[in-house]
């Protein structure tokens, strides 16, 4: 048990109505305690039905296990109580897309982004076009399921493929990551095969945030890159629209210049095919 | 006042369009001596270069990378450039027509020299 929740447990049991259980609750559900979020989120519920994150933190411990009915009504209560909560929007934008409800995720995404969120344009921009090539198959081709898998596929390759041009046989490989440091497209395979593009877009995308905060505080105006050496590569990275990323990793024998064009490139080709459908 | 940094952060500070060059900690962005020009927030460039050095680092480390050697940030108005060793960053403040190759070069020396 880490210090903050043995802390933030010990709170909550010196005082069981405190508002302390939604920490709790997260830390849990972060820890991939489920069980234990699940009692922690489901008595806060109890405590304090009309608190609007008290449901959104019971409906996020339910997606993480897997259920999504019952998370799909603990965000529908949110939105009862609070009808602009982002994360509810959000969450039920998820839902409904795992369910292939395409436009009413479409609808809770577009409201999410629209109150503020940046980081859901993204997955937004994907869904749209996954609507657009479900919608574009031929009308009874196919059952709808089958369609939707078709399209999904169809999205798949364009973005594992979505560098595959600029990139070349060269040493080097590109990712392009949404607001979350999730890989949207791209790939990227280390010499013996394996894929760690998830393990290294989530270890990298933080610089976004440092990178943010500097040109801010020392009006700099737009960051246009931030590209750092390793013993054994040049990382690249750049920022693309108002959430995602695009990140280069290429072999040290690399120019930096040339690193540095091929991040330029690659942006713009992934602010183009997210733009596509927006 | 001179110290035992002054020579290597004048160094980086003669190349053209340097605007001021910091020696920090990593792990909490204070500063162990500064070279800078009038006007420039030398603990709040410290702060803010050594965390974000810190971020990269600790990033390439998870992602099994390996170390970070000179990281460079390129924004509308200006460069920050930053290289590290056994917990202190080096960290440049440049304007956006800099040589950042020649810095790049003359911040490697003087990491070693630190």
């Amino acid at each position: 048990m880490s210090d903050d929740i043995r802390r933030l447990s010990e709170e909550l049991a010196r005082d069981p109505s405190s508002m302390v259980f939604l920490q709790l609750g997260e830390a849990l559900r972060r820890g991939a305690q489920l069980d234990l979020a699940l009692r922690v989120a489901s008595r806060g519920v109890e405590r304090h039905s009309g608190n609007a994150d008290a449901h959104d933190l019971l409906a996020r411990v339910r997606v993480d296990r897997g259920d999504l009915a019952e998370a799909t009504a603990e965000w529908e209560a949110v939105l009862r109580l609070a009808p602009d909560h982002v994360g509810a929007r959000k969450g039920l934008g998820y839902v409904l897309y795992k369910q292939h409800r395409l436009e009413e995720a479409e609808h809770h995404l577009g409201l999410a982004a629209e109150h503020g969120d940046a980081a859901v344009e993204t997955a937004l921009r994907m869904v749209r076009r996954l609507v657009r090539y479900t919608n574009g198959a031929p009308a009874g081709s196919a059952p709808n399921g089958e369609r939707f898998a078709a399209a999904e596929r169809r999205v798949e390759d364009e973005a594992r493929c979505l560098f595959a041009e600029i990139l070349g046989d060269g040493q080097q490989t590109a990712l392009l990551l949404d607001g979350d440091g999730l890989v949207t497209a791209g790939a990227y395979v280390t010499a013996d095969g394996e894929d760690v593009a998830q393990d290294i877009g989530a270890a990298l995308t933080g610089v976004r945030d440092e990178a943010d905060r500097t040109v801010k505080h020392l009006q700099l105006g737009a960051w246009r890159a931030v590209v750092y050496e390793t013993e054994v590569a040049t990382i690249a990275l750049g920022p693309v629209l108002e959430d995602s990323l695009a990140l280069v990793a290429a072999a040290r024998t690399l120019p930096l210049g040339l690193v540095r064009r091929v991040l330029d490139r690659c942006v713009q080709r992934a602010e183009a095919w997210l733009t596509e459908v927006a | 006042m001179s110290t035992p940094y002054t020579d290597a952060l004048t160094a980086v500070t003669r190349q053209r369009g340097v605007l001021g060059c910091l020696l920090v900690s990593e792990a909490d962005g204070i500063i162990v001596d500064a070279d800078v020009q009038v006007g420039i927030e030398a603990g709040v460039v410290g702060a803010l270069v050594a965390s974000l050095y810190r971020r990269a680092r600790l990033g390439t480390d998870a992602a099994g990378l390996s170390a970070v050697g000179f990281l460079q940030l390129e924004a509308e108005r200006g460069h920050v450039c930053a290289v590290g060793r056994d917990g202190l960053v080096l960290a440049t403040l440049a304007e956006p027509k800099a040589q950042i190759g020649l810095i790049r070069s003359a911040m490697l020396h003087a990491l070693e020299a630190v």
